[in-house]
């Protein structure tokens, strides 16, 4: 571009505009301005649109994004990477499922610092099934005591290879049958417990639903009513200034 | 201390995330006010933001520094504001508001502003918003680019993709026609100027 202004060159009168011009083609336009009626009021009309634009704001809005870093989780390790949903449901069940399995064998009833929590209504089957699942223990350990106490030779006989003796097979059986049977009652007690499980959720989430529309209720009555009364007195105290405006207008 | 940009840029390559919130934190603030001033609807705005740095995030390792950050910003920004625009069929069209909330007035307004001087100004921002819509889409892009961002006519041709002379032509062209629509409101407008 040259460095001197030709009447009428709109780029040169832009750049003028934005002070983006060299030094040389400013003094042009400076000089050419002062004798210039046209040129100088073109200058002096976008200029004052340019005021007028910097009216235009954008309205605030809550931004405050924050980024993941799903590129970065990438590159870590297997072993510290995050579970799938999936496994963590899975994990999940198999230690509710545990904990229901400790519970039921009553392994921590009042030899731990964790009480065990009784349920809210347990009806009558409840203690039925846990008489049912001690006694099966007093059985077990009867049969343990019974076989540990059976001659030496009955065990030392069952070499690799050999055929089983009749002995043995009437303890293995007996030990199948007394594991089907313990088998039978732990589903017994877990379905037992999933169901007064069941129960106490329901009746607890109907206690909570019932007091939550209490006090939403509550809150309601009072908010509703001081925000009508402050809405009426801004939209009054508005009317009052428009109305000054346009008079003063 | 305050980092530079292209200190937070390499900081966030290496896997420093918190380098990048910084990055967010220094331009949510341009962006979100770009995309609203080509879209003109907030919400959209809104969302562009979000995209324009999940998008520049993901493509960090790429940016190379040939240009500002800013800059490779801006340009993501317009992109989507482009994309946007062509996917939704519409023209960008200001939220004018057909009444005034006084409650959102009141909430509005600043310590030492009154809601007088609250009221002129909104009405000032719809006539320059209305005034903006008469622009073609790359008369407005460079004014706003120009206007509210300052970037540089060479900086504005490159996101634009097309020469410097063209970029001055279009802020030329686009004054002068805010220039016109904005005289014909006359004596209010200066009164409104005033005011602000």
């Amino acid at each position: 571009m040259s460095q001197s202004y030709t009447c009428g060159e709109t780029g040169a009168l832009v750049a003028y505009l934005y002070d983006e011009c060299e030094p040389e083609l400013r003094e042009s336009i400076d000089a050419h301005l002062s004798q210039c009626g046209s040129c100088a009021s073109e200058i002096e009309g976008l200029g004052r649109t340019r005021r007028q634009l910097g009216a235009w704001t954008p309205p605030v809005a809550e931004l405050g994004f924050q980024m993941p870093p799903p590129a970065f989780d990438a590159r870590l390790p297997w072993w510290r990477a995050p579970l799938p949903a999936w496994a963590q449901a899975a994990a999940a069940t198999a230690i509710f499922g545990t904990g229901l399995l400790i519970g039921a064998s009553g392994g921590w009833a009042g030899d731990g610092p964790v009480a065990p929590v009784s349920p809210v209504s347990t009806g009558a089957s409840t203690p039925a099934s846990r008489n049912d699942v001690s006694l099966m223990e007093k059985r077990l350990r009867a049969e343990m005591t019974r076989l540990t106490a059976a001659p030496v030779s009955a065990h030392t006989s069952a070499v690799p290879g050999e055929a089983p003796s009749s002995n043995d097979e009437a303890i293995i059986r007996r030990v199948q049958e007394l594991i089907a049977e313990s088998e039978k009652g732990l589903r017994t007690e877990i379905t037992l417990r999933s169901v007064d499980l069941a129960r106490d959720f329901e009746t607890q989430r109907r206690v909570d639903l019932a007091s939550v529309r209490e006090t939403f209720g509550q809150f309601q009555g009072v908010t509703g009513k001081e925000m009508r009364e402050q809405r009426e007195a801004i939209n009054q105290m508005t009317n009052y200034v428009m109305q000054v405006s346009q008079q003063v207008r | 201390m305050t980092r530079s940009d292209e200190e937070l840029v390499a900081r966030s390559v290496s896997g420093d995330a918190d380098s990048f919130n910084q990055l967010i934190v220094r331009w949510e603030r341009p962006i979100y006010a770009l995309a609203y001033r080509v879209l003109g609807h907030e919400e959209d705005a809104r969302d562009v933001c979000q995209d324009t740095f999940l998008r520049a995030y993901r493509a960090l390792p790429g940016f190379k520094g040939q240009a500002k950050f800013s800059s490779w910003l801006y340009r993501i920004a317009l992109n989507l504001c482009r994309d946007w625009i062509r996917r939704q069929r519409r023209a960008p069209i200001s939220q004018i508001p057909e009444d005034l909330d006084p409650a959102e007035l009141v909430t509005e307004a600043g310590p030492a502003e009154s809601i007088e001087d609250l009221v002129a100004r909104r009405e000032l921002t719809a006539i320059v918003e209305q005034a903006m819509q008469s622009l073609s889409e790359e008369q407005r892009t460079a004014i706003i680019l120009k206007e509210y961002h300052g970037l540089t006519f060479q900086e504005i041709a490159d996101m634009q993709g097309c020469p410097l002379s063209t970029v001055k032509t279009r802020l030329y062209q686009g004054l002068s026609m805010l220039r016109r629509q904005l005289e014909r409101r006359g004596q209010g407008v200066a009164e409104l100027v005033k005011r602000t």
